[in-house]
């Protein structure tokens, strides 16, 4: 059984009562030791969807519609109280700015032995050998468990945030962007590592980037997102390799490589819709260049195309994309 | 594409930041920051070069260096043959007209309450360049629609929150153009954007230079990026040259062990793609206390007692444009 399954979910903002359409209809699984990578443009939703997982939306965000479960259990409708619980002990997630994330003030094991202490309960001294044990494991010096993070280089940091993702032994983590911030090289050990720990501990993964290269590398199942829509969800081979959806076929194509030929890098005219307003239709529709009249009138459906290979258009299966490669 | 006149020369360029480092830094020795040390190359006219390296390896600092925005520790820059670091500062202001400057995050550098017509114009009025208010309109419209922001009446009377983070690169890009100059210098100019609009933005500036036949530097972290927009590439490493060449070259065929590790190291686009990680010990040092000798050698593995020398290592032509700083054969 699927560790997280996310069905039909709606998030929406309301700037007064005008609702921002951030996430619309979106639905996925993830298996134990599996990793979904989210992908997909700034303002495409994928980290309000992850943030409408653990419930940690901003207070004018909103679950309007559909459900997410963990384990089997339903987060949506739990009380706050026993979302507090959920947090970090069955689901945990790793943020960007892996700088922004700890207290500068407090020594960085004190704040991960505080986690530990708050949701295990236990004595400190059990909690800091925790720590100690975790560090290790993300390959930091158990003895810099009492420096401050300033004292810590941004790869030292996101390691130490991910010992503080692992210390309550969750079930499912969501990594926003772990690695944007950070050089190609470090990037690579972050990954690394994240992919170990994974094997280990049989963690299902929510990792979200704007960065396809990323997924491609790190991922076994991909879903990319557009405008608050999920547009093609299946395994990572079978998304880049024969794309369902024009939007995914165009943003893999406006991806750089080191490898092979230079080819032609693709763009997409235009520009993502505001979510307010968002298009009549496939939101894709005024990018598109496969659009059709139903596009414009008619939402597509969500609907499996072949095994486990998903996609939201009319044309699914249908178009041919200039068969590179 | 290039001819071989250089546009710009840059000769053992340093650029070292004092270090402050408390009390007891009153007995011991001055400490720098070197991060630009001892850097050289050309520029050929109507070239495209990229400067690449990670973060803190001089890549800016060098970019502010040429541009006389920081005064060097050392070394020249000549611009057209001449010196930059000779001039006095109205002989500079004019000569940076022909040096523009472009840079990554186009929100912080447009002003949100002035109109586009007013931000892509302003130069020509700060620079006396031109009074008469119909003249420089036409300019600012001459300039949005090569940018391609056409209508450019339309988008001349808007404000920069109504334009999206593509356009407004695009606005910044305009106002450079508008002095037609020579070199335009781009920091990170694309890393904002979104992959599906970043390419239109590559694909333009490219073109433009067609248009315009300005020569471009380019600055960036990422070498994908860069394989797509320059025909020359320097890898930085720690305020040195590594290793530079013909991009092609540098990317399909590296020789430096950094250059090497470095493309191993960038994700590909395809997940059925195999590819060997080259993993570097430790993270990018600080170019306080640098080692002795070879910079990278705390990091190398292609690293020999036999024909790594004590001195730092020089730049050698191993193929003609191909430049490497490395005693490893």
């Amino acid at each position: 059984m699927a560790i997280l399954e996310v069905e039909n979910l709606k998030t929406h903002y309301y700037i007064g009562d005008k609702p921002v359409y951030a996430v619309d209809d979106v639905s996925f699984t993830i298996d134990r030791n599996e990793t979904l990578g989210l992908a997909g443009e700034s303002g495409c939703g994928k980290t309000t969807t992850a943030y409408s997982i653990l419930r940690i939306l901003p207070a004018n965000g909103k679950i309007v519609e559909g459900s997410v479960k963990l384990d089997g259990e339903d987060l949506v409708t739990k009380s706050m109280e026993e979302m507090r619980k959920i947090r970090w002990k069955k689901a945990s997630i790793v943020f960007q700015y892996a700088m922004n994330a700890f207290n500068p003030v407090l020594r960085i094991g004190r704040q991960i032995v505080e986690v530990i202490q708050e949701k295990e309960g236990g004595s400190e001294q059990a909690a800091a050998l925790t720590v100690a044990g975790l560090f290790e494991e993300v390959g930091l010096e158990p003895s810099r468990i009492d420096d401050y993070p300033h004292e810590f280089s941004g790869g030292m940091l996101q390691r130490a945030i991910i010992a503080q993702a692992l210390s309550c032994d969750p079930r499912l983590i969501i990594a926003d962007e772990p690695v944007t911030a950070l050089d190609v090289i470090v990037q690579n050990k972050i990954l690394d590592l994240l992919r170990k720990l994974q094997a280990k501990y049989n963690l299902a993964v929510l990792f979200i980037t704007h960065d396809l290269s990323v997924v491609a590398e790190n991922c076994t199942q991909v879903g990319i997102m557009y405008a608050g829509n999920l547009m093609e969800l299946g395994s990572a081979t079978s998304v880049f390799k024969e794309s369902l959806h024009p939007y995914t076929y165009k943003l893999i194509g406006a991806f750089p490589s080191v490898t092979g030929p230079k080819r032609r890098l693709e763009f997409i005219p235009g520009t993502p819709p505001n979510l307010m307003k968002p298009p009549p239709g496939c939101t894709f529709h005024p990018r598109c260049p496969y659009a059709q009249d139903i596009c414009s009138k008619e939402l597509p459906k969500f609907e499996e195309i072949s095994n486990g290979h998903y996609a939201r258009c009319h044309f699914a299966g249908q178009l041919e994309f200039g068969g590179e490669e | 594409m290039a001819s071989s006149k250089p546009i710009l020369e840059v000769k053992n360029l340093k650029k070292w930041f004092p270090v402050r480092s408390g009390f007891f830094s009153f007995f011991g020795e001055q400490r720098y920051v070197k991060a630009v040390d001892d850097v050289s190359f050309e520029v050929p006219e109507g070239g495209s070069i990229c400067i690449v390296g990670e973060s803190g390896c001089g890549k800016t600092t060098l970019a502010r260096t040429i541009l006389r925005l920081v005064e060097p520790t050392g070394g020249e820059v000549y611009f057209e043959g001449e010196n930059i670091y000779d001039k006095t500062r109205g002989e500079l202001a004019e000569l940076r007209l022909q040096m523009q400057l472009i840079f990554q995050n186009p929100f912080e550098v447009l002003d949100p309450r002035l109109t586009i017509e007013t931000l892509v114009g302003e130069g020509l009025h700060i620079h006396n360049l031109e009074e008469d208010p119909q003249v420089v309109r036409e300019r600012v419209f001459k300039a949005l629609e090569a940018v391609r922001l056409v209508p450019a009446r339309n988008f001349a009377s808007r404000y920069t929150h109504e334009l999206s983070g593509g356009q407004l690169q695009r606005v910044a890009i305009a106002r450079s153009l508008i002095f037609e100059p020579k070199l335009v210098i781009a920091d990170e100019p694309v890393s904002m954007l979104d992959a599906s609009i970043r390419t239109e933005v590559m694909n333009l500036m490219t073109d433009l230079q067609k248009d315009f036949g300005h020569t471009y530097i380019f600055i960036t972290h990422d070498l994908a990026q860069a394989r797509y927009i320059g025909d020359f590439c320097i890898v930085m490493y720690l305020g040195r040259i590594a290793e530079m060449g013909p991009m092609e070259t540098v990317i399909l065929d590296p020789i430096h062990p950094y250059t090497k590790a470095l493309v191993s190291n960038i994700p590909v686009p395809d997940p059925t793609e195999q590819r060997d990680r080259i993993f570097l010990e430790g993270e990018t040092p600080t170019p306080i206390d640098l080692p002795e000798g070879c910079r990278f050698k705390p990091r190398c593995q292609a690293y020999s007692d036999t024909y790594c020398k004590p001195e730092e290592p020089n730049l050698i032509e191993v193929s003609p444009g191909h430049w490497v700083a490395c005693y490893a054969p």
